[in-house]
């Protein structure tokens, strides 16, 4: 086992793991927070998509670990006072999500691309969301629900 | 995986003689967006693991007289929202930016690239072309190497790699680089081309050009080097380039059943290349 520090969704944990747990294994059998969902394992759906220190990683490629002394985002972070992110919201609203699966990791990839770039362009929208993959909506309601998600966040 | 210790390592020092006292029962584990599909797999079973990526002296990029030098450890994006890499550096930010998909851009890294020793790494051929020098380091001492013989003496068991450096190229010193892949995101590269051209007017004074998935790891085309030089870049130089790259690939991939498709794929990235070069040098496309 072997201790680690680290910040999740604001809140400090100083918890022990197996060494063999990679992050995903530590979020959702460690600390519960089953938001975040393993498709592929090896890097190419992006459902296990986190913010970690600022940047969104696949938490299936990153030993837990690794994760001592860094400041992660998981979906469960997102609403805050029982209000939906600006982006949570949009999603819901566009009809952007159907079954589900790719959209905590569709939602952060999302927020982390507007919390760098409040004002994107199509392209870099799509660009924002390749490493996420869907297989229900065909990625035109994501861009829909972006361009909400914009003017919700400029209203704020 | 069985794994029975981890470090979370805050030193070249500590790493380097960890890995002299563990050897193979040891990983290096920095990005993690290779390594950990491999041990979830249990492709490789390393009973220790250290994680490299909190290492300050491993990371970000310097520009120290003539030399540009890139941390083992700094990632793809951060080679994407460097400075440095515009202009006639463009060819690296490109191939850099083509890889794997955000999520991967934020975490792999170039020296996971070269380390992971895979065909297909798309940061490898750009930094070849560059005649770049790898320098490693272990408990017996520092080694360096070009990248271009690295692939026939890679990183021992007992090796960290430290980082790969480049001389700093004039304005009319051009890197470019063209990938094929089979979509745009998450694609692994079927085809790579990197050239580093030396423009006098449209005539190429000097010149070297790396491939990627064109052999069993990226490799300088001397062959069609040693064609392009001295000649002026136009259309019947661009179409010979092309068929004197097919008669390498033609021995090297014999009786390979992607060699076909690659055959006619080759024109169009070799193409790209070379054009982009001269538009570059022409002042005609910023980058």
């Amino acid at each position: 086992m072997v201790n680690i520090n680290f910040t999740v969704n604001g809140k400090p944990y100083e918890i022990s793991i197996d060494e063999n747990m990679r992050l995903i294994d530590v979020l959702r059998d460690e600390l519960g927070l089953i938001g975040t969902k393993e498709g592929c394992g090896e890097g190419e759906c992006g459902a296990c998509t986190i913010i970690m220190d600022g940047e969104t990683v696949n938490s299936c490629l990153v030993m837990g670990f690794q994760a001592d002394g860094s400041n992660i985002v998981t979906i469960e972070g997102l609403e805050k006072d029982g209000q939906l992110h600006p982006v949570q919201r949009a999603y819901m609203e566009a009809g952007a999500v159907q079954c589900g699966f790719c959209i905590p990791g569709m939602v952060l990839s999302t927020k982390a691309l507007l919390d760098k770039n409040p004002s994107p362009s199509d392209e870099e929208i799509r660009e924002g969301i390749s490493g996420n993959l869907c297989r229900c909506t065909g990625y035109n309601k994501m861009l829909i629900a972006t361009k909400k998600a914009i003017e919700y966040m400029k209203g704020e | 995986m069985d794994i029975k210790k981890v470090y979370n390592s805050k030193s070249v020092e500590e790493v380097i003689d960890l890995l002299g006292e563990y050897g193979k029962k040891a990983k290096v584990i920095a990005g993690g967006t290779d390594i950990v599909i491999a041990l979830n797999k249990n492709v490789i079973e390393p009973e220790i693991l250290i994680d490299i990526s909190k290492i300050e002296e491993l990371k970000g990029i310097r520009e120290e007289d003539e030399y540009i030098t890139i941390g083992s450890t700094t990632t793809f994006a951060e080679v994407v929202e460097s400075q440095i890499f515009e202009n006639n550096l463009y060819g690296l930010h490109k191939a850099c930016k083509m890889v794997g998909s955000p999520q991967i851009r934020n975490k792999g890294t170039i020296g996971g690239n070269i380390a992971n020793g895979s065909p297909a790494a798309d940061s490898v051929p750009p930094l070849m072309a560059l005649d770049s020098i790898v320098t490693l380091k272990s408990i017996d001492g520092i080694r360096e190497i070009s990248l271009e013989d690295y692939y026939l003496n890679p990183i021992k068991e007992k090796e960290l790699l430290i980082n790969i450096r480049f001389k700093r190229p004039k304005d009319n010193q051009i890197l470019t680089f063209a990938k094929l892949g089979l979509r745009k995101a998450l694609a692994i590269s079927r085809l790579t081309l990197s050239s580093y051209i030396e423009f006098e007017d449209k005539t190429i004074d000097s010149i070297r050009v790396a491939s990627g998935a064109l052999a069993k790891f990226p490799m300088r085309e001397k062959e069609v080097e040693d064609y392009l030089l001295g000649k002026s870049l136009e259309e019947k130089t661009i179409e010979g380039a092309i068929e004197v790259l097919r008669n390498s690939m033609d021995e090297r991939l014999k009786g390979r059943s992607t060699l076909p498709y690659k055959r006619v794929a080759i024109s169009t990235i070799l193409r790209e290349i070379l054009e982009e070069a001269l538009a570059i040098e022409e002042g005609v496309k910023a980058w």
